[in-house]
């Protein structure tokens, strides 16, 4: 080929503190091409698009468009060369309206300076349409669940006619058949010369829609080559430089005594007849997609959320929890989802993350033993290794993996017996996964009673004993760890198989 | 992966400049408060007369004792605008208590009681009614004021009981008795922020309270108790606001004292939206205030102009705040 790749950056290197995050990394999009970025947390990938996008500066190398260099100064450079960026955390302005959030910076207007609000509406309904959903474009963005929230912002790069989209993670808040939709309308994209470059860590993902792939590790280029015809477990070696197992953990052994039986527990609107037992050494999983109610069903069983009806039981004993401190003495632990919302406390320490549900265990008279705090901490340090060199400092400066850790740690010096995970892989690297994996069951080998939440189905198949799976607020089936496959985990999880309950 | 690593497990190691922007942040009101010193003792000589400095720590002493209280709250991420009506209302009543019973300790129970009862019931409203404190003390600071007023029948209320004055008037070594109680109660705040776990979970709720509640964390309490603390403090200042002149005024007691009190804390570098501030911070925050006041009086700056000048400090201070 004669011609110029729509983008190619040459030699991009890049430090952060003296500590480079990328090294001499070369990155060629052709028009109309799929191209998969791949790569663990921390890998740079999001660095290298921030350069691509004019949010950073390259310390060295250039970036060619069409052939002819352009230095990305600043955002406003890059998207008038025909680059957009769609960010995993989206840009959306809850109390405007979806046309309004559409045209923000860019809106139609009369000779005069009066919004042309019809022919806004009239565009923004095509272009959703053409994406195959139909929204209002009248209706406030915060009324919307997230998955339109991220269609629309997709909307919106078509609108300014981009001729390259960055998607970091677009999938993440997407239900399957939404999935299926964005992939259908990135290859008509495709067709019409709109380049993408892709980024995800799921890789069926990328094999099912993207041209070439391309892999960094340690800021580094790794290889980039035709996605076709290549293996899965290749491209996970070449991101983690070693072979990561897929197999499953979990071996069948003998479980202890019923930790907890929950009986027809319902919320309007939430859920419905939910009933499961957990026993002591067991890892129960439950599974679903965006909006099947698990999240809620576990914020309520651990008392955050108060109105629901049916009865828990805590080894044998009928419990009412209706505020964590309830949960906390009937001796559940709650690890949430979203980390940094739910779970860390980021202007608090390491240490008194670690403390913050204990404090009695590091009292005398009342006032609270720093050496005491200090040494605890030191043996959770050791027990679930956790990297940090000095504990005083404050939470958010650890990787996500060690503030796991830490929260972990919370929960086991509270004492907790059963231990609720909610999407605990959540932004965590592929190694520091395995390690959280081979953690819980430590822990359930201890006799600890855990049930795991997680929208990844190979997640919970991995290590699970048991998996639950919910649509709509009710558990539509429920498998054995061993006889469990996605496929079928994915039909009652959208709904498209319902049976009453196999009981078992 | 080494340097991944460095860069995600050692940040304290990075770099010098991350030190002193450190060292900057965590001390930057002590700075400021010495820079201010040096200025004003070079200013003007008599401002390091001792007799003026004490005269300082008295001054200084009715507005920092509720500005410990506005910092507990501050971080807690709430505001309290009741103090000052809440001031008046309290010494307002504890004068009535203390005529009609003629003992000092009845009348100095009756203050903090009733400056703990509006707490509470700021407290109740913000935890329970879900009220935004902004709002709810705003209408704390409305309805105490019209009670005070109502029962002063707008006027003063004088103390008849000999003795009573010496809560404020008296002196101890070179001390006069409101700075020691100041001290004392500083002293009793910095350990309960910093050593019981109260203070911890007012951090917490601060910086997080969702995260606060689903740590098993009884935020509705710590908020409740947050208030009843400020409130329980500004009884204390009530007594020595209605010792020190033996009466208290229903209408302008206590007038724009919530403001200095959030001055204070916010010079004193916590963050107005909770879970970051010091104690100690207030605390000189507190002094800047009452040595800009000082300075302004010894040299015969209008008394007009001198809110000019309070105001260009607190703004200059969060904007340094703010480079963090």
């Amino acid at each position: 080929m004669t011609s110029h790749p729509f983008v190619a950056m040459n030699n991009i290197g890049k430090s952060f503190n003296g500590v480079p995050v990328l090294k001499n990394v070369n990155l060629e999009v052709e028009k109309g091409e799929i191209h998969a970025l791949l790569g663990e947390n921390g890998a740079g990938k999001s660095t290298l698009m921030n350069i691509l996008g004019g949010v950073h500066q390259p310390d060295s190398g250039q970036i060619f468009v069409k052939g002819e260099e352009v230095a990305m100064t600043s955002p406003h450079v890059s998207q008038a060369q025909g680059i957009s960026f769609i960010h995993q955390e989206l840009n959306m302005v809850g109390d405007l309206r979806v046309y309004e959030n559409m045209f923000l910076g860019s809106e139609i207007r009369n000779r005069i300076g009066i919004l042309n609000v019809e022919e806004m509406c009239r565009q923004t309904h095509k272009i959703l349409a053409e994406l195959g959903v139909t929204i209002n474009p009248k209706e406030y963005v915060r009324n919307l669940a997230t998955s339109y929230k991220q269609l629309i912002e997709i909307s919106k790069a078509l609108l300014h006619k981009s001729q390259l989209i960055i998607m970091d993670e677009p999938t993440t808040s997407l239900a399957e058949h939404e999935v299926s939709r964005l992939f259908e309308l990135m290859r008509n994209l495709k067709k019409s010369g709109v380049s993408i470059i892709y980024i995800s860590h799921k890789l069926k993902e990328i094999q099912e829609v993207c041209d070439r792939y391309t892999v960094l590790r340690d800021g580094q280029l790794v290889k980039t080559d035709v996605m076709q015809n290549e293996n899965l477990e290749v491209i996970t070696k070449l991101m983690v430089g070693k072979s990561i197992s897929q197999e499953r953990y979990v071996h069948e052994h003998s479980f202890g005594d019923l930790a907890l039986e929950v009986e027809g527990l319902s919320s309007t609107g939430l859920f419905k007849g939910i009933n499961f037992t957990v026993q002591k050494g067991q890892i129960v999983g439950f599974t679903g997609l965006a909006g099947d109610g698990r999240t809620e069903l576990f914020e309520s069983l651990f008392g955050y959320r108060k109105k629901y009806a049916g009865t828990v039981k805590v080894k044998g004993k009928v419990v009412k929890i209706n505020h964590p401190r309830k949960a906390l003495k009937a001796g559940l632990g709650y690890v949430p989802k979203d980390r940094k919302e739910n779970a860390i406390i980021k202007d608090l320490s390491v240490i008194h993350n670690m403390s913050l549900s204990s404090m009695g265990n590091f009292e005398r008279m009342g006032f609270i033993q720093d050496k005491k705090e200090q040494q605890k901490f030191n043996d959770y340090k050791k027990l679930l290794n956790i990297k940090v060199h000095n504990p005083r400092i404050t939470i958010d400066k650890l990787s996500g993996g060690n503030q796991q850790k830490v929260i972990i740690a919370k929960w086991l010096e509270a004492e907790t017996d059963i231990l609720i995970f909610d999407n605990p892989t959540q932004g965590i690297d592929v190694g520091a996964k395995q390690e959280i994996y081979q953690q819980i069951l430590a822990l359930a080998k201890l006799g600890k009673a855990i049930i795991i939440l997680s929208s990844e189905a190979p997640e919970v198949m991995r290590i699970c004993h048991n998996i639950h799976v919910m649509y709509h607020g009710e558990i539509t089936a429920r498998f054995t760890g061993d006889e469990a496959n996605e496929e079928e985990i994915m039909h009652y999880a959208t709904g498209a198989k319902k049976e009453g309950e196999k009981i078992g | 992966m080494a340097n991944i690593d460095a860069k995600e497990y050692s940040p304290e190691s990075s770099s010098m400049k991350s030190r002193l922007s450190w060292l900057w942040s965590e001390y930057s009101v002590i700075i400021a408060f010495v820079i201010i010193y040096i200025a004003a003792s070079a200013m003007n000589p008599r401002f390091l007369d001792l007799n003026n400095q004490l005269n300082i720590l008295m001054q200084v002493s009715i507005i920092g004792i509720i500005a410990l209280g506005m910092t507990v709250v501050m971080l807690s991420g709430g505001i309290d605008l009741s103090v000052g009506s809440v001031l008046a209302l309290a010494g307002v009543v504890s004068v009535l208590a203390l005529n009609a019973s003629g003992s000092i300790l009845i009348g100095v129970f009756t203050a903090l009681l009733v400056g703990a009862f509006a707490g509470f019931l700021n407290g109740l409203m913000v935890a329970k009614g879900r009220i935004a404190s902004f709002i709810a003390t705003l209408g704390m600071m409305a309805g105490a004021r019209s009670i005070a007023l109502y029962i002063a029948e707008g006027g003063s209320v004088s103390g008849e009981v000999s003795g009573f004055t010496a809560i404020a008037n008296s002196d101890f070594w070179i001390f006069d008795f409101p700075v020691i109680i100041f001290f004392a109660m500083a002293v009793l705040i910095y350990v309960l922020m910093h050593k019981t776990r109260f203070g911890r979970y007012v951090y917490a709720l601060g910086s997080n309270e969702k995260a606060a509640m689903l740590s098993a964390i009884r935020v509705d309490r710590i908020k409740i108790g947050v208030y009843t603390l400020i409130g329980t403090l500004v009884g204390v200042a009530a007594v020595i606001e209605t010792s020190r002149l033996n009466s208290i005024s229903s209408s302008s007691s206590g007038a724009q004292y919530e403001l200095d009190a959030i001055a204070a804390v916010i010079i004193g570098g916590t963050r107005m939206t909770g879970g970051r501030g010091k104690i100690i911070g207030t605390i000189f925050g507190i002094l800047i205030l009452g040595i800009l006041n000082n300075m302004m009086n010894l040299m015969n700056v209008s008394p007009h102009l001198q809110g000019f000048v309070k105001g260009l400090i607190i703004i200059i201070a969060v904007v340094f705040q703010k480079r963090e």
